[in-house]
């Protein structure tokens, strides 16, 4: 190589380079919106938006799994019985009725991950400049998705939008959480719509608020206390504010329906508070009916025979009979499904997993090697006519006011006459006296299988008793575990007691 | 500085560099031929260059040849694969005529990225395989050619279906969460690692994965593989070398007159294992003794079905290549164009393909311009059988076939189908009553333009598309009794497209000193990567018939509200910019020294970590050249080599946070939508960098009595840090998981063996053993968390994983309860009770491959022989169908389930039950081939062969092949060895005939 040579190509060789840097390789982003500025300040979204999604995260309640399960798998009102090949699941059914699942338990790390996702979703909500009125809403859900955060699991992580995954969320104790949500439900009451009872009530509204406060302050004893699993100490300002918070929800024009079913079906119009647009309570039935009953269910879960037994006859929430008529799901009562099940058209089912023979339910089930037809099956929202899932509902808000009273709130009628006049409208006979076990009873009649069992068994301390099936008496499991990979990921997070 | 002023444009450059085009010195023209030393037959595409000069070219199908032969140059040297170079000094005459001898492949020349080494200075470690020895059969993808054929490569097909997936490693699995798969570059254009097509939706069985992305390539098409294998050889693709690199080069014209080809092939297709189910009768007598005292009159159907017959079929396939191809004045050129229907031995699926390809190369200005051109057009068509990944306990095709009860009929006495409910389909029903398949259109092509400035100096620059339309069409009538179809009938249309650019440009420097021999690349390339898709989903339709379904879908009622939706639409864009250079060295012939060093700076990273910097080194010495050396060796080198190369396959941008609208879907009822909202689909990450692997290699390139017996020895450690992984977010967050590099290391240690053999070279009789074996131990290093993964699916098995990622194990360790037997009851019982403990590994430790090939006259034969050992394999189809419970509520089993001692109540939950050795040894393929001696002058040569692919497997694992791999990623951690259902392999046997004018 001559030296002109070498000069030219070393011309060639810069000249090459200067053209060819032709990228600075900054992202072209052409199929989503940048919520990240310089710095890693949030850019707004449309608050919209953003609120109609964590009005669409609710349906993560109407999973048969997960949050759901927490609440009442693990209860004194439901089991779920492996069936030989089904339902087994790595026995994650079986260990919530049993009381022995760990911080590894999947349902719990699914729990935690959503309930704590759908509080950021509303934090991005809040920065993305609300008007009052979503700011309200937005502050409601988040109170909302929080509270079970703080129920679950008696510590609640806390993230900004502007925290990358760089930053370790700090973390509220249940007493910080509780103020921090009665705070954003008190501050959202002014601004949310009021409005009474539809069956398709699934914004927030100032009576939604207000059950909620109501349920705080009925378990605030619960989430102040210095030890999660008691005593309990119920402060009487604080029923007081439960019976002022329930007679603002009947201010609103709710009350209680004459016909129990109604409340599940889209021609409720007395009670619904609070229900979810997104999803629907098809799992409630998927669930708990049999393979070769109409629908076609999963077969799985059902209540359990000493919790059937609470409930007298001519108690319309035992149940209505079917009345096969030919119609689609004619065949399929509501309330408890116990004996001979039928088809639409009034012959019985036969039970393709047991030769044929007629599908007959049974008062006994246990946890494990159950055959198809064990347990009693539960039917609150009915295939041929179900409404929104329902989260929170009238009934419970009166039943609270009654325990208040009970448990030293101050009002003009009894926590005695409330019940029975519920009773009374139920088609049950009244109650001579009330105390603990017969409030417990009574809201476990009213409200099985909505969600929510968990809650009232931990504020009455029978949570670690034993019933059927389940023989551990940990107190300790009042609380759920922290899941191990949120231990490993925050090390703000101290694993709760009894789990370590 | 007047000169680097008007050096900043393209076209300016360009022009220069023609400015300094040297004057033609005189030449000469040198003809030949190159022929058999032992046939005599011409060798077609034997290489002839002038040695000390970079003219060359290469033998047409006689073996002529045509060289230009500048002044004062001395020599010609004479390769081809397979046969010992020749050197031939250069007389007066203008004939040259040479007979090369194989026995040796000394002289092979390996594709090395940006240039290509003679084998015997290859630094790196390569293994290269040309279509002598690809393998044969019905091959649809161009991994298939060297399955078993390379040490170190161990090539699985996820399962039978024609055109499925292919998973390739190159020396052990070492990501957790990312690719795996190596960079494929085509006739130097580096592929995109994504698919090109749609994978199945959800109709109510599961999903399914696309199929393998390559099958565009036509295999008749491809001359060569290379394997780049080890660090030092793939750092010069940096960022995406971390899992090796496989470089095709396809085939070129010869020289001379041009040459017409046309080869067909018939193949014979059936399924090579079916399940050993119960038969009606059987299956009566076992139920009852499972449901003592219930009279079976409600499980009889009364008939004796064999299921499995109703779904499979013997399945034949058909393919045409013709090629022509030639060359005149410095130029040459191939056109082919090839056609392939295969039929799936699964009824109504197959694949049918058409290729195209154009690659032509011609000089200019004096031979120093040379201008190439590759195009490749293939139109492909997936019939695709409903089977998925991850069936739920109604089962996929072939779930329901295992399962359905043997005494019911394909048809009631109405001759319609018999589909008794949506928890057990009618297979023939899920065959008849759907339709789904995906025609995909891919192009790919490239232009180059090399100039020699210089003697020593060229600068070549490549622009290359690759650029892909496809679309999936599924229709599932609503005569079909499956959950979410029946009654309403399903509609999915699925669109991907994918649009990727390159532009690159290089000088390669090359200068013979006195006692050295210097080659430089350096270089500048740039990539872009275009991904769209776009999918709708439709229900409700007013018609049962299919092809109304799909080509006049307003039959669907849109008037519902809920019955169509748009389930969502993507784009991304990505691009990747990259410098690099590579220094060769070799002094006095023995001493051989690589430096390589690229720089990729990638959109998939944000912040200071876009660019990365991948160096490495290597040393050969061949000893061979030394004194000392024994003479019993015709070969000796030893190479060492370490680098530093990177994995970037991850999700577009995951750095910045950023939201989209959710997709939507339909209820399975088809009367509610959900979804829609905003989402977030990242949050800020600013620290994710690249993954890297520090591989350190060690060679021994060895040959032995005259090059009869060549082979090689390699140890390697790979080092892989700084996972790119899904870990969970510590909460509050947008999203449960996000990408982290990862503080751990994944290390595979290993040995592999080439050894090459000529057993008998005598007379008109040839024999040649190829063997090859590895070696390799994976495991997982400074890791504190763990992962689950591998899924299993079933009845009764929802949320069951059989695999966990955690220190001291190997990846994908299966993490399973230790079965015991049952008791009394029938119930299981566990060794160390009901909990998951790590058993046993999905990873082979040994993989090998033995080839026999045999020449005797005109006939030729080889054998090839595939095996792995030291795994074990998971197996969810019996998990999740061959139990008692299944039994017992009415479903077929295999018939060692009958007196197993299970309860019918044991609820059969994951354990080393259902573990099994994978071990096993496979006759992959074995040929026969009789060339017909001609008189005739027009047709040059005329052959006839008939191969057996998978003829037979020797295993003890229970399934159907113990080759398999369906994905049961949770939460994208991905799995490794479970069997779920696969499509059932082939055993094929294959005639045809290739003639060449």
């Amino acid at each position: 190589m001559n030296y002109k040579t070498l000069k030219f190509s070393m011309f060639a060789l810069l000249g090459f380079f200067a053209i060819s840097a032709c990228t600075n390789l900054e992202p072209e982003i052409r199929d989503s919106q940048l919520r990240e500025g310089e710095g890693g300040v949030f850019v707004p979204g449309d608050p919209g938006e953003a609120l109609i999604s964590s009005y669409k995260d609710l349906g993560a309640f109407t999973d048969q799994a997960n949050i759901y399960s927490l609440y009442d798998h693990t209860s004194d009102e439901m089991i779920p019985p492996t069936r030989g090949t089904d339902w087994g699941d790595n026995g994650v059914w079986r260990t919530l009725h049993q009381h022995t699942w760990d911080p590894t338990h999947s349902f719990v790390v699914s729990s935690w991950n959503q309930l704590n996702q759908r509080v950021y979703r509303c934090n991005q909500v809040l920065a993305s400049n609300p008007n009052a009125q979503q700011k309200a809403e937005a502050k409601f859900l988040r109170a909302f998705f929080m509270f079970h955060v703080m129920d679950l699991f008696g510590q609640v992580p806390y993230r900004e939008v502007t925290e990358g995954v760089d930053v370790n969320p700090r973390v509220f104790t249940r007493a910080e959480a509780f103020d921090f949500i009665t705070r954003d439900l008190e501050e959202a009451l002014p601004d949310l719509p009021g409005g009474g009872p539809i069956a398709t009530n699934s914004k927030a509204t100032k009576a939604a608020a207000n059950a909620m406060l109501a349920r705080l302050y009925l378990n605030k004893a619960v989430y102040k206390a210095s030890n999660a699993a008691g005593p309990y100490t119920f402060d009487a300002a604080d029923m007081n504010k439960v019976i002022t918070y329930s007679d603002a929800v009947a201010a609103d024009g709710y009350s209680l329906a004459t016909n129990y079913f109604d409340n599940f079906s889209s021609s409720a119009n007395n009670e619904v508070i609070f229900t979810s647009a997104e999803g629907s309570p098809q799992n409630r039935w998927f669930m708990t009916l049999h393979y070769d009953q109409n629908p076609s269910g999963w077969n799985g879960f059902t209540t359990l025979a000493d919790f059937y037994d609470k409930f007298e006859a001519g108690d319309q929430r035992k149940g209505i009979a079917a009345t096969p008529n030919g119609a689609a799901f004619s065949g399929l009562g509501r309330g408890f499904l116990l004996g001979l099940q039928l088809k639409d058209n009034g012959d019985p089912v036969k039970n393709s997993r047991d030769a044929f023979k007629p599908l007959v339910f049974t008062r006994e089930v246990k946890i494990a090697g159950q055959s198809s037809e064990k347990g009693i099956r539960v039917i609150k929202y009915h295939p041929s006519n179900a409404g929104q899932y329902i989260f929170l509902r009238y009934a419970d808000v009166y039943l609270m006011k009654a325990e208040a009273i009970m448990r030293g709130g101050t009002a003009p009628v009894t926590a005695l006459s409330l019940v029975n006049d519920l009773r009374a409208l139920r088609g049950a006979t009244a109650l001579a006296a009330l105390n603990d076990a017969t409030m417990l009873d009574e809201r476990g009649r009213e409200l099985y299988w909505e969600g929510y069992r968990r809650v009232d068994q931990v504020r009455f301390g029978t949570w670690d008793d034993v019933w059927s099936e389940k023989s551990v008496t940990e107190s300790f499991r009042v609380l759920f575990p922290v899941p191990q990979q949120a231990l490993d990921s925050n090390p703000n997070l101290v694993q709760n007691d009894g789990y370590k | 500085m007047k000169f680097l002023n008007t050096v900043t444009k393209g076209g300016a450059l360009i022009a220069l560099l023609l400015l300094f085009s040297n004057f033609a010195l005189a030449q000469r023209t040198v003809k030949g031929k190159v022929s058999d030393a032992e046939s005599g037959e011409g060798l077609i595409g034997a290489t002839v260059s002038v040695v000390g000069t970079t003219r060359g070219a290469s033998t047409d199908i006689d073996g002529n040849f045509s060289v230009e032969v500048p002044d004062g140059a001395t020599q010609l040297r004479f390769a081809y694969t397979g046969y010992a170079e020749q050197v031939v000094a250069l007389s007066a005459s203008n004939t040259v005529d040479v007979a090369l001898k194989p026995g040796t492949m000394l002289d092979e020349v390996v594709v090395i990225g940006y240039g290509s080494v003679r084998k015997t200075d290859a630094t790196g470690a390569v293994g290269s395989i040309t279509e002598k020895n690809f393998n044969k059969g019905v091959i649809v993808a161009p991994e298939q050619l060297l399955q078993g054929r390379v040490a170190g490569v161990q090539i699985t097909n996820s399962n039978g279906e024609p055109g499925g997936g292919i998973n390739v490693r190159i020396r052990g699995t070492s990501s957790v969460r990312s690719g795996n798969n190596p960079l494929f570059v085509v006739d130097g254009v580096p592929l995109a690692g994504g698919d090109t097509g749609s994978g199945g939706s959800d109709a109510g069985f599961g999903s399914s994965a696309a199929r393998n992305p390559l099958n565009f390539l036509n295999p008749a098409d491809i001359a060569s593989i290379d394997v780049l294998k080890d660090a030092s050889a793939t750092a010069i693709y940096g960022s995406r070398g971390a899992n090796g690199v496989v470089i095709i080069t396809t085939k070129k014209g010869g020289t001379g007159k041009g040459s017409l080809s046309y080869d067909y092939s018939l193949g014979i297709s059936t399924i090579s294992k079916k399940y050993d189910l119960l038969d009606a009768p059987a299956y009566l007598t076992a139920w009852s003794a499972l449901n003592p005292g219930s009279p079976t009159t409600g499980i009889d159907g009364k008939s004796n079905t064999d299921w499995q017959d109703q779904i499979f079929r013997t399945a034949l396939t058909n393919s045409h290549n013709i090629s022509y191809g030639g060359s005149s004045n410095g130029g040459d050129y191939r056109f082919s164009f090839g056609y392939q229907n295969q039929e799936g031995i699964v009824r109504e699926s197959g694949l049918t393909k058409y290729t195209a390809r154009f690659n032509g190369n011609k000089k200019f200005i004096n031979d120093k311009l040379t201008i190439g051109t590759q195009i490749t057009v293939a139109n492909n068509r997936d019939d695709n059988a409903p089977i998925s990944n991850n069936s739920g306990f109604q089962g996929d095709l072939l779930g329901a076939a295992l399962k359905a009860n043997p005494t019911d009929s394909v048809y009631g006495n109405n001759g319609k189908l018999k589909q008794i409910n949506i928890n057990e389909p009618n297979p023939v029903a899920m065959l008849e009553l759907s339709k789904d398949f995906t025609k995909t259109l891919r192009a790919l092509g490239n232009l180059s333009a090399e100039y020699s400035i210089t003697k020593n100096l060229s600068f070549k620059t490549v622009i290359g598309f690759d650029q892909s339309l496809s679309s999936r069409k599924a229709a599932y009538s609503r005569d079909l009794v499956v959950n979410s179809i029946n009654g309403k009938g399903r509609l999915f249309l699925n669109d991907v497209e994918t649009d990727n650019r390159l532009w690159e440009n290089y000088f390669t420097y090359t200068k013979s000193f006195n006692r050295a021999n210097l080659s430089a690349v350096l270089g500048y390339s740039y990539q872009n990567f275009e991904y769209v898709t776009r999918n709708f989903e439709m229900t409700n339709f007013k018609t049962s018939d299919l092809d109304i379904m799909l080509n006049n879908f307003a039959s669907s009622d849109q008037g519902k509200g809920t019955s169509v939706i748009g389930r969502n639409s993507s784009n991304t864009f990505d691009e990747l910019q990259s410098y690099f250079g590579r220094v060769n060295l070799g002094i006095a012939d023995k001493y051989l020294f690589t430096a390589t060093l690229r720089a990729d700076g990638s959109t998939r990273f944000g912040g200071d970590n876009k660019y990365g910097y991948f160096p490495a080194a290597a040393f050969k010495w061949r000893l061979i050249d030394e004194g000392f050396v024994p003479d019993v060796f015709s070969d000796l080198g030893l190479r060492i080599g370490y680098g530093v190369t990177g994995n970037q396959e991850i999700p577009y941008n995951l750095y910045q946070q950023r939201q989209r609208y959710n997709d939507w879907d339909i209820n399975d009822d088809g009367t509610q939508i959900n979804g829609g909202g905003i989402g977030d689909v990242t949050f800020n990450n600013p620290g994710l960098k690249w993954e890297s692997t520090t591989q350190l290699g060690l060679g021994i390139d060895f040959g032995f009595m005259d090059g009869r017996v060549t082979g090689s020895l390699d140890l390697y450690k790979k080092n892989t840090s700084d996972l790119l992984i899904l870990v969970t977010s510590a909460q509050p967050a947008p999203q449960p998981f996000f990408f982290t590099n990862l503080d751990a290391d994944v290390q595979n240690s290993g040995v592999e063996l080439s050894l090459n053999l000529v057993a008998v070279d005598k007379g008109n009789f040839r024999w040649n053993v190829l063997l090859n074996g590895a070696y390799n131990k994976n495991e997982v290093k400074r890791y504190g968390g763990l992962l689950n993964t591998g899924a299993i699916n079933g009845q009764g098995l929802s949320g069951a994983f059989a695999q966990r990622i955690a220190e001291g194990q190997p990846l994908f360790a299966f993490f399973v309860r230790d079965f015991a037997g049952f008791d009394n009851e029938g119930i299981s019982i566990y060794n160390d009770g009901d909990f998951q403990q790590f058993i046993g590994s999905p990873l082979p430790t040994v993989t090998a491959g033995l080839t026999n090939q045999f020449t005797i006259g005109n006939f030729d034969a080889s054998i090839f022989l595939n095996s792995q050992f030291g795994n074990k394999i998971y197996n969810n189809t019996a998990n999740a169908y061959f139990t008692a419970g299944a039994l017992g509520g009415g479903r077929n089993v295999t018939t060692d389930v009958p007196g197993n001692g299970e309860s019918r109540l044991n609820a059969p939950e994951v354990s080393t039950r259902f573990l099994e050795d994978g071990a096993f040894v496979r006759i992959q393929d074995v040929t026969l081939g009789y060339r017909v001696k001609l008189k005739s002058t027009s047709v040059s040569s005329l052959r006839f062969f008939i191969t057996g692919q998978n003829l037979a497997v020797f295993t003890n694992y229970s399934g159907q092949d113990p080759e398999v791999n369906i994905n049961k990623a949770i939460e994208g951690v991905p799995s490794a060895g479970i069997d779920y259902t696969p499509y059932p392999r082939a055993r094929t046997i294959l005639l045809g005939a290739s003639v060449s004018f």
